[in-house]
């Protein structure tokens, strides 16, 4: 007897090259493990703690004298800003001719679980600054601050305006209460008191599973599927391994600097309300004055643009520019986009008001 | 989600039952107990009770993890039926070309990715996640009371006692970075 069903024979054809290429892969691609992520040579001129100051080599002649410091994020590592040679938010500034600097929050340990706000901006954040103006001779610097990272850049610049020449908030988390995101949704209901006390530092898995439900098919069906089908592909493969590394490599964040961030940012909203304390310091956004350049990106899932936006307002600053551009939260610092649109625009934007 | 009174109660007698045992029995074993006034052992028959009354509790937090990891699961499965009624409405017949199954491929991504961005958006499902995390927290505590109970036994530091060092730690650094501050910049230390 016949069968009705008549398939494509196209589609058997794709399923067998599917596991071709599945068979294929570990020929053609390395595991994540065999990579070293970070593509541009640095000296680590400063530590202290877990935390390294990381001052990247450059060939380029420097435009600026007024270096720029770079406070990456809490979440994953700073890797993802120097991910690929062609996409390397690093690489891309030294090649504008700017003196570039990274702080690295290393991987922090249960002994770290009373690291908190205070420790991070007026310890680790002010004695980075401290040693740079030490080492350039000059009164203050350029800083950059990306996702939690602007969150501690904000706090930072509102403590010590007169360190900061100009500031750089790449989608900050600033006010939790517009953030329309998943990630927001459930820090809003979490009992970070309760975390802190009893488990201390908030686990990478804990932190893994929040990221892996924000897009649970395009992220974790699609994107291997397309993987497998680019198997010949060199460069999107590399680059695939490259990000999923980076992706699974999130270190624990320390309890009390967590409790502080969700309760202060999420919870119950004091930062843009500049009710914030930090060891008893008010942390006023008025305070900010300094040129101030603010980042979004419209397709960010993990910061919506809501959430970062408020702080062009919120400030004292005359000299402020706002940008928002058509891409995501990684599409913004480590993508052809970010090459080509936002890093252009930003190295510019420095150039014009530092020293030179 | 609440439990039945019927459940409660006999929750309760249990938890009840459960004591008087380990305490009487407790009592009526002190009198040889007190032989050995030092050693392991004697800690840990101390300390029995303690380990008993930390394994009721966590049987009662076990039932509320249950609920909540219940009700989690129950959201994810009602979620996928939904996206998967909405599938089949929008694609009644299995595609039989390439360029139909690439396309029916994404509609499938698009309707499963919006029904569960809805659920992680939405307030009930962050409130039960919340709660489920809670109540694995609690587990988590009374585990670590029961570990630091057999630690105590055989004279090692517990979690709570490393927990005040890393504390003392903390603080002590403080003190020092604050110091070093004021004698590299002749300030008064208090950040400025």
């Amino acid at each position: 007897m016949e069968s009705e069903l008549r398939i494509d024979p196209r589609i058997l054809e794709e399923f067998l090259q599917m596991n071709r290429n599945i068979l294929d892969a570990p020929k053609l691609a390395a595991a994540p493990d065999e990579i070293i992520l970070g593509m541009t040579p640095y000296d680590v001129v400063y530590s202290e703690g877990k935390m390294r100051l990381l001052h990247f080599n450059s060939t380029q002649q420097k435009q600026v004298k007024t270096p720029l410091l770079i406070t990456y994020a809490l979440i994953n590592r700073y890797h993802i800003l120097d991910i690929h040679p062609q996409k390397s938010w690093v690489r891309n500034m030294l090649e504008q001719g700017l003196d570039v600097y990274l702080i690295d929050w290393g991987t922090p340990t249960t002994m770290d679980r009373y690291l908190g706000f205070d420790d991070y901006v007026n310890g680790y954040m002010d004695n980075c600054v401290d040693f740079i103006l030490h080492e350039s001779g000059i009164a203050n610097v350029s800083m950059q601050g990306y996702c939690t990272g602007g969150t501690l850049a904000t706090v930072y610049a509102s403590l010590y305006p007169e360190k900061i020449k100009n500031l750089i908030l790449t989608a900050p988390v600033i006010d939790g209460s517009r953030d329309s995101t998943v990630v927001a949704n459930l820090a809003k209901h979490m009992d970070v008191d309760k975390m802190a006390d009893i488990v201390g530092n908030v686990p990478p898995e804990f932190m893994y599973y929040v990221f892996s439900i924000l897009k649970p098919f395009e992220q974790g069906l699609e994107k291997y599927v397309q993987f497998f089908k680019n198997i010949h592909n060199k460069e999107y493969v590399e680059n695939f391994i490259r990000v999923e590394k980076w992706l699974s490599d999130t270190p624990p964040i320390p309890g009390e600097l967590f409790r502080e961030w969700v309760k202060n940012v999420y919870q119950d909203n004091l930062l843009i309300r500049n009710q914030m304390h930090v060891s008893g310091r008010q942390i006023n956004l008025k305070n900010i004055s300094m040129p101030v350049f603010t980042q979004v990106a419209v397709g960010d899932h993990l910061v919506s643009p809501e959430c970062s936006m408020p702080i062009h307002y919120a400030i004292s600053s005359e000299d402020k520019t706002l940008r928002m551009y058509a891409t995501g939260h990684v599409g913004m610092i480590a993508s052809s986009f970010s090459q080509k649109k936002v890093l252009p625009e930003l190295g510019q934007w420095i150039k014009e008001r530092s020293e030179k | 989600m609440s439990y039945t009174e019927e459940y409660k109660k006999s929750l309760g007698y249990y938890k009840h039952a459960s004591v008087f045992w380990t305490d009487l029995i407790s009592l009526m074993s002190s009198r040889p107990q007190s032989l050995m006034s030092t050693g392991p052992f004697r800690k840990l028959g101390v300390n029995a009770k303690k380990a008993s009354a930390e394994m009721i509790e966590i049987n009662q937090e076990l039932a509320e993890f249950n609920a909540r990891l219940g009700e989690y699961y129950k959201q994810l499965t009602d979620t996928w039926n939904e996206a998967q009624k909405q599938f089949s409405k929008k694609v009644p017949e299995i595609p039989t070309d390439t360029e139909h199954l690439d396309a029916t491929k994404r509609i499938w991504i698009d309707i499963f990715e919006n029904y569960f961005t809805r659920l992680f958006d939405s307030q009930e499902f962050a409130e039960n996640f919340g709660k489920l995390v809670s109540s694995e927290l609690e587990l988590a505590k009374h585990w670590n009371n029961v570990t630091s109970l057999m630690l105590e036994s055989v004279n090692m530091p517990t979690k709570k006692e490393i927990d005040e060092l890393y504390k003392e730690l903390h603080l002590l650094r403080k003190r020092v970075a604050k110091l070093e501050k004021i004698d590299n910049h002749g300030g008064n230390g208090s950040g400025k």
